[in-house]
């Protein structure tokens, strides 16, 4: 079924001269703070750090070079979608088909503060053919108030607005029967999406960060006794490592699930604030990955210029957390769609894997000795190898969708 | 008997500064707002577009530069065990009774030394009817003025050293010390140092301390039983809750990362006057900011123009809790030292009143139906009138400074 074309948009990225000019003429008055002795990554981002991505920022670093090189390599649309409650909202989106006509749809869902352009790496990986692994049709979405999406402007878009909004766009875009792959947001959304829309039209997803409620006797027996045996050493660690971070990481999480407006006047106004609180964690959440400057730039310069600003980024967790009064996952209980667990070393939140049955049926499981929380701009290889194993000829999802089961 | 290192201060803000102020309100590059959100996401838009717009345009800082060089106000060499020496900003009036109550002022955040500008009035005045004091009132290190700490590890106990010198240092071997916030922290931290060696006497505006346990306080402990049943107590408590899940997310940040932030708070005034404009509308007691809204910026004036710069302002909270590993009154002892407390009912943290007893030897209270977090500069008259009735003759803590009763 071909799509709907009289609604979507091709899209291109496009940044006005005068938006490249403030930026500039911003950067150009950046007002930096002092540091302590020794501070290291202790107090946050390193003060030399941000000083030398500034100045690049500010003289070197070519946008419009980088924005040609994303118009070339990703094709993207835009198309509004209706959504129960909140009006219609404009959706950028990434959308490749693959040469195999059965190729199976795949949604691929970012979180904060990532962004459409973590598909990039796996693009190319995902929609190849081959006999010896399956091929995806992509679509890589921008959530609502990310990228070049249109925000929510009402309260209240929370796991069943995204859910809802998801699903329509598959729909649109004349895929019925779909799996889905996310971390981060993209992670819990995926779990809403699940009970929402699956097993009909979402069939199997996959995640990249296994985050899920601790079993309880009554929602998950045999996983809730699992998990009170004692946790071998690995398991400590992690949650271990889990408790520090929740101690020491989680200061912007509870700002942008309280008081998410007050920390955007901040943002949508400092290239220097933006920058800063969004690379202190592309480096605390990733494993040692090797950033170069202008590929932070390029990531922060995606939230510098979204079309809603990055003020509107944070209102997620408000809206999620229900102002940071109730748990994420509150609203997603008991997905039953097959789902695939990628465990990556240095994610921030490692949970006893035995809670991970709250997630769904678990068809997959792999374990990496590499990579962090941006699984798919750290290791697009072994998320992708995850992704075809868990649905190529053999696979725990193999043949979910019926008639696409991603070969020639 | 002056120190040869005390100079003389006022305030004077270079052209240059005020200039790039002015440059970067120019340039401002604000958020949109969800319909109808109001309060519930953090500061509205429309009070930070009329602040701005004021800030810029109308905003004297000049006038009111003249205006805080009434105070008589110095800087003076302080030097701290393993952190060098510090250059301290305080306001030092002496009042024409020469046997004045020494008394030292503390302030907090986002408060500063000019929370002291009503109540000094009150305190020097010479009467028969009350007491009178020499005021010193103190910026801590990174506030206003004063220089910030260089090195990691500033925490009680440095606070402690800085006051105590900055008192001796003046002549005042044995004084009296008021606060709240920090102020109210830091003198629990200040008792536990030089508590009845050099401290006489205290008193808080922001008396609490940390919950009953069994076997330290077994009364108390029991009386936390019967909560449930108190309606005032539970009023008091629902209300230190309402902070505890809605209005901490500025603490949580400034005690693990106050680095990240502070690129923000140093680089945007309007990120800088949303984060302390939210705390001084929350916290207060429906104070009228807005017919005040000249020293409302001259506030945020303060912060932006300061001499270590915003950022300095928020490692306390990192510094005196670890990196959110422990509570701010860790290292604190119990002392004998009378304690004088006076509740106001906007406070953002309201114990039961019994808790106060494991604060310190509790002489004085009083309970207002007015005023909040910033009662000097809320409730001038009542925060003073505490002191006075507490220092006073009759009063609990009359004559606690030895040939210093605060009359002729």
């Amino acid at each position: 079924m071909a799509p709907a074309a009289d609604t979507e948009t091709p899209f291109t990225l496009a940044v006005p001269d005068s938006a490249l000019e403030l930026l500039r003429a911003k950067l150009a008055l950046t007002r930096l703070p002092d540091e302590l002795d020794g501070a290291g990554w202790e107090y946050g981002a390193p003060l030399a750090d941000v000083r030398r991505l500034v100045a690049r920022w500010q003289d070197a670093f070519d946008w419009r070079a980088h924005e040609n090189a994303i118009n070339d390599a990703l094709p993207m649309f835009t198309r509004p979608l209706a959504v129960d409650g909140h009006g219609t909202l404009d959706v950028h989106y990434v959308h490749k088909r693959s040469e195999v006509p059965n190729a199976i749809p795949l949604l691929f869902v970012h979180g904060w503060p990532g962004h459409f352009l973590e598909v990039r790496k796996v693009l190319p990986l995902l929609t190849a053919a081959s006999p010896e692994h399956p091929s995806f049709h992509v679509v890589a979405v921008s959530l609502p108030g990310y990228g070049f999406s249109e925000a929510p402007r009402k309260p209240g878009f929370s796991g069943k607005q995204y859910a809802e909004l998801f699903n329509k766009l598959m729909l649109s875009l004349g895929y019925e029967e779909y799996v889905y792959q996310g971390g981060d947001w993209g992670h819990m959304l995926g779990a809403y999406t699940a009970v929402q829309c699956g097993p009909k039209n979402l069939k199997a997803w996959h995640t990249n960060i296994p985050v899920s409620e601790q079993p309880t006797l009554w929602s998950h027996p045999l996983a809730y006794l699992k998990s009170l045996l004692p946790y071998d050493q690995k398991t400590l660690e992690g949650l271990q490592a889990t408790g520090l971070y929740r101690m020491k990481g989680l200061g912007y999480m509870i700002q942008q699930a309280t008081k998410p407006q007050t920390i955007g006047y901040s943002l949508a106004d400092s290239p220097a604030g933006l920058l800063a609180w969004v690379y202190e964690k592309l480096v605390a959440w990733s494993d040692d990955y090797p950033w170069t400057d202008d590929e932070v730039l390029e990531w922060v310069s995606i939230y510098w210029f979204s079309r809603s600003g990055p003020a509107a980024t944070l209102r997620i967790y408000y809206e999620m957390t229900a102002g940071n009064t109730q748990d994420i996952l509150k609203g997603a209980k008991g997905p039953t769609v097959p789902v695939g667990l990628s465990y990556f070393p240095q994610e921030v939140f490692r949970l006893p894997k035995s809670w991970a049955h709250t997630l769904g049926k678990i068809v997959f499981v792999a374990e990496h000795g590499k990579g962090g929380h941006f699984a798919a701009h750290e290791q697009p290889e072994a998320l992708v190898g995850d992704v075809r194993k868990m649905f190529g000829k053999g696979g725990g999802a193999y043949g979910v969708v019926p008639g696409k089961d991603g070969y020639a | 008997m002056a120190d040869t290192t005390e100079q003389p201060f006022t305030v004077a803000v270079s052209d240059t500064d005020l200039e790039l102020l002015r440059k970067k309100l120019d340039l401002v590059r604000l958020p949109d707002e969800l319909e109808g959100a109001e309060w519930n996401y953090g500061v509205p838009l429309a009070d930070i577009k009329r602040l701005v717009a004021y800030w810029k345009d109308s905003f004297d800082w000049r006038k009111a530069e003249a205006g805080i060089n009434k105070l008589p106000m110095f800087t003076r060499d302080i030097e701290v065990d393993g952190h060098g020496t510090l250059n301290i900003h305080y306001v030092h009036q002496k009042s024409e009774v020469k046997n004045a109550i020494p008394l030292l002022f503390v302030h907090g955040w986002p408060g500063d030394f000019l929370e002291v500008k009503k109540v000094l009035p009150i305190l020097t005045a010479k009467s028969d009817e009350h007491p009178s004091f020499h005021v010193v009132a103190i910026s801590l290190p990174g506030f206003g003025f004063s220089e910030a700490p260089k090195k990691p590890g500033f925490a009680g106990r440095q606070y402690a050293e800085v006051f105590n010198k900055l008192m001796v240092a003046l002549g005042y071997n044995e004084y009296v010390y008021q606060g709240g916030d920090w102020g109210h922290i830091l003198g629990a931290h200040a008792v536990t140092h030089y508590g009845h060696t050099n401290i006489k006497a205290w008193h808080s505006n922001m008396p609490f301390y940390r919950a009953p346990k069994f076997f330290s306080n077994p009364l108390l402990f029991l009386g936390m039983l019967t909560i449930p049943f108190d309606t005032v107590t539970k009023t008091r408590l629902a209300h230190s809750m309402k902070w505890q899940s809605k209005g901490r997310g500025y603490f949580i940040e400034q005690a693990t990362q106050p680095q990240t932030l502070g690129y923000s708070l140093s680089d945007s005034p309007v990120g800088l006057l949303a984060w302390i404009y939210e705390k001084l509308v929350d916290w207060s007691d429906k104070y009228p900011w807005t017919e005040d809204e000249g020293r409302l910026l001259e506030w945020i004036s303060i912060y932006w123009f300061s001499r270590s710069g915003p950022a300095a302002a928020g490692r306390i909270y990192y510094e005196m809790t670890s990196q959110n590993q422990h509570d701010v009154l860790e290292g604190t002892k119990y002392s004998s030292v009378p304690l004088g407390a006076s509740y106001f009912p906007g406070e953002l943290v309201r114990l039961p009143k019994s808790w106060t007893s494991m604060l310190g030897n509790v002489k004085f209270e009083a309970e207002h139906d007015k005023g909040g977090h910033f009662a000097a500069y809320e409730q001038p008259e009542k925060l003073a009138g505490d002191l006075r009735k507490m220092f006073g003759k009759g009063g609990p803590a009359h004559g606690v400074v030895p040939g210093k009763n605060g009359y002729d």
